[in-house]
């Protein structure tokens, strides 16, 4: 066997200076995809979306593409069986979303471009719902004796 | 609401568990993600998905390890809890269901009787066919006389692993208990498979997902696989490709190549001749798959991978030996026999080709001589 | 068994024993028949004439001044796709590893882009020289099976290789297969037909050129 000293240690180079530079191919087409999918919202104000997830990524990627669109003003928590973050991007349009289960593993990351993103806007069901909902504690609790009542459950 | 759970509409069910609209869409967005539809593709299914029932499972395991089970149960989206509770009715699976003994056997049979022609069969492992199926024998019967009854009123077949998809471990080489893949043993029966050793998690709920939502048999490749998870090579969705676009490869698995994250392809990687989403969806939640570890593809989702030499000789390399690929003195030495016995054909022609001509010569002479002499 | 298995398997197997035989066959036959005497008498030393022989191989594989204007368009073809033809066969980096796992080492390769440059030029080329030889008068009299087939076995390596790499007409290993497949007809019909002219040419061009140096004229 040969000494200890022979054995050629091997200094790993950072990861921003080698793996960044390799592996970062598709990066420029997902930047020109999402100058597209903006043009698009602005002329038809048809929305859309790049899933980040399925797209074959190099490990350091996401973080470069992350910080090539920097942070906007808006941040956004949302709690629904697990968190969702939506957080605009410095460029206005582009909201980058990451949705995680309850025990916070992510499940999906993807890039809304849309005036609102979708998941904010409250469904026409919902809105029902909820105002049967006011009726019915209003006429149980506030109201005078002897009014009907307005909602019914 | 004193329905059954399986006449409810999926929708009625989340709403009765309290499942707010944001957390179904979250939800669906990433099961989108995860069929490779187009992001905007979530709020359709949405509606779809709310619409649909859930359909009853039956899951039977054959000559399997397990680890196909071990897989699905690490499904990040869905989580297995929730796919066996909100978008199917899982009503029978010995590994995984409280009941056991006779009272299984008796969950399966109602089941299978209560959705005769609607229930989907799920099944892992391949089954014995040998010796009249003894090799697999679960309640005193035999694994091919459980397959045959719950298939015959299964509305579809998904075979989860490449033992059932293709036969796997039990069917390599010389297969001593006649294992055979599902899909050879139901026919008529559509068949899914997905295979992989493991498949992906989130490949196998998927696929199920993909069945509830669209309410049939998604895309197949040609060997049946559900094309959007089977649809890419490892080689073209690889974050490596570069590298063997370059001409860059680790030649072992500590050289400066390796360290450096390059292809390899020559350390075996069987990437370009195996088809699954490893290098998308990768494993673990997304973290890695074996390529980013730094480990050749062993091709696990493609029929015989058992039986095709080394994991570590490359693909492009001669094959006729008993025991995979080719050594260069085995090449040698038959090139050596061949080209010996070319030469000694070679001789042999021209040493016959001289005695005819020496025999034609002598004729003709002794001809023209007795033509001088006349 | 698929058809990858079977092509790199049972049947490069046989053509590869087909293709020894084959080849040393046709060698040792030529070199045993009976050659003509030489009936003049020898102007130059046997040394002088083996260094003519070696002459004669770079001399005869260049074009005649004389005639250049005339064989300059099909020699510079036949250069072109036979450069072409090596370059993709002994730098592609699976070539490498094909052929390195049979001799035992392996070497160098090329990037796939410069691979693929070389492999559609030299598949036009291919077209190119198969048109020359229907088209031209003499050429397509003096053309018969052999050469015609020993074009198409080569072409269809080159065309299944390309596919193989560009991913179109199946999926990858039905490509692959039928592209390892053509490579085994190709060394089947190898030493049969006019393939085998990589074994003839130098040695031929040689004992032309030491003949002639012998009886006195230029090799």
């Amino acid at each position: 066997m040969s000494a200890l000293g022979d054995i050629p240690i091997h200094v790993e180079p950072s990861a921003e200076k080698s793996v960044g530079r390799e592996f970062g191919v598709g990066l420029g087409a997902i930047l020109s995809e999402l100058a597209t999918l903006l043009e698009a919202l602005r002329s038809t104000g048809e929305e859309g979306a790049i899933d980040l997830r399925s797209l074959p990524l190099g490990p350091n990627d996401l973080d470069r593409l992350r910080r090539l669109l920097g942070s906007g003003e808006v941040d956004i928590r949302i709690d629904a069986n697990g968190e969702s973050r939506i957080r605009e991007t410095a460029v206005s349009g582009l909201w980058w979303t990451e949705h995680r289960n309850a025990a916070g593993e992510p499940l999906a990351v993807l890039i809304e471009v849309a005036r609102v993103p979708n998941i904010l806007l409250t469904a026409d069901d919902d809105l029902a719902r909820g105002a049967v909902r006011l009726r019915t504690v209003a006429s149980a609790q506030f109201s005078a004796p002897g009014e009907t009542p307005h909602g019914t459950t | 609401m004193a329905r059954p759970d399986t006449e409810l509409t999926i929708g009625e069910l989340l709403d009765r568990n309290g499942v707010s609209r944001r957390s179904f869409i979250k939800y669906c967005t990433a099961m989108a993600s995860l069929l490779a539809l187009p992001p905007l593709a979530a709020r359709a299914m949405a509606a779809q998905l709310r619409a649909a029932r859930r359909p009853s499972v039956i899951y039977l395991s054959f000559q399997e390890c397990t680890g196909c089970l071990e897989s699905l149960t690490r499904s990040f989206a869905p989580t297995v809890e929730n796919l066996i509770f909100n978008v199917i009715s899982l009503d029978y699976d010995d590994t995984l269901m409280a009941a056991a003994g006779a009272q299984a056997e008796q969950a399966r049979a109602q089941a299978m009787e209560a959705n005769y022609g609607k229930y989907l069969l799920v099944v892992d492992g391949a089954v014995p066919t040998a010796d009249g199926g003894v090799y697999h024998c679960a309640a005193g019967r035999s694994g091919l006389d459980i397959l045959s009854e719950c298939a015959k009123g299964a509305a579809a077949i998904v075979a989860v692993g490449t033992c059932a998809s293709f036969g796997g471990l039990p069917f390599a080489d010389p297969n001593p208990t006649g294992a055979r893949a599902i899909s050879s043993l139901v026919p008529g029966k559509p068949v899914v498979n997905v295979s992989g050793c493991p498949p992906i998690p989130e490949v196998i709920a998927g696929t199920l997902l993909q069945y509830v939502t669209t309410g049939r048999v998604p895309d197949l490749d040609e060997h049946l696989r559900p094309t959007v998870f089977y649809g890419n090579s490892i080689h073209d969705r690889c974050y490596r490709r570069p590298f063997y676009d370059r001409g860059e490869f680790a030649k072992t698995f500590d050289d400066e190549g390796a360290r450096n994250g390059w292809c390899l392809y020559e350390l075996g990687c069987k990437g370009p001749t195996t088809y699954n989403a490893c290098a998308t969806l990768k494993w673990n939640n997304a973290v890695s798959f074996p390529i980013q570890s730094g480990h050749p593809c062993l091709g696990c989702a493609e029929p015989d991978f058992w039986d095709r030499g080394s994991f570590y000789s490359p693909i492009p390399t001669a094959r006729w030996g008993k025991a995979g690929e080719v050594s260069p003195a085995q090449a040698g030495t038959l090139a050596g026999v061949a080209a010996l016995a070319g030469a000694a054909i070679g001789a042999g022609s021209v040493v016959l080709a001289r005695k005819r001509i020496n025999r034609n010569k002598r004729t003709k002479s002794h001809d023209s001589e007795k033509g001088n002499e006349e | 068994m698929d058809l990858v298995d079977f092509a790199r398997g049972p049947a490069l197997k046989v053509a590869f024993v087909v293709f020894f035989i084959g080849v040393l066959w046709r060698l040792v036959n030529v070199i045993l028949l009976r050659h003509g005497r030489m009936l003049s008498e020898p102007r130059r030393s046997v040394g002088a004439a083996l260094l003519g022989g070696i002459k004669g191989m770079g001399s005869r594989s260049w074009p005649h001044p004389e005639f250049i204007k005339r064989t300059v368009t099909g020699e510079a073809l036949g250069y072109s796709y036979h450069i072409g033809l090596f370059i993709v066969i002994l730098f592609f980096a699976p070539h490498v590893i094909f052929f390195g796992s049979l001799v035992g080492m392996r070497w160098s390769t090329l990037p796939n882009s410069i691979i693929t440059i070389f492999s559609v030029i030299t598949l036009t080329l291919f077209v190119a020289v198969l048109s020359r030889r229907v088209g031209h008068p003499v050429l397509r009299h003096l053309s018969n099976f052999d050469d015609y087939f020993s074009w198409f076995v080569v072409a269809l390596v080159l065309i299944t290789g390309l596919m193989a790499t560009a991913h179109v007409g199946g999926p990858y290993q039905t490509i692959l297969g039928l592209h390892i497949l053509s490579f085994d007809l190709l060394l089947l019909w190898y030493p049969f037909g006019k393939l085998m002219h990589a074994f003839y040419i130098f040695p031929t061009r040689a004992i032309d050129g030491y003949l002639m140096t012998r009886k006195g004229a230029p090799s």
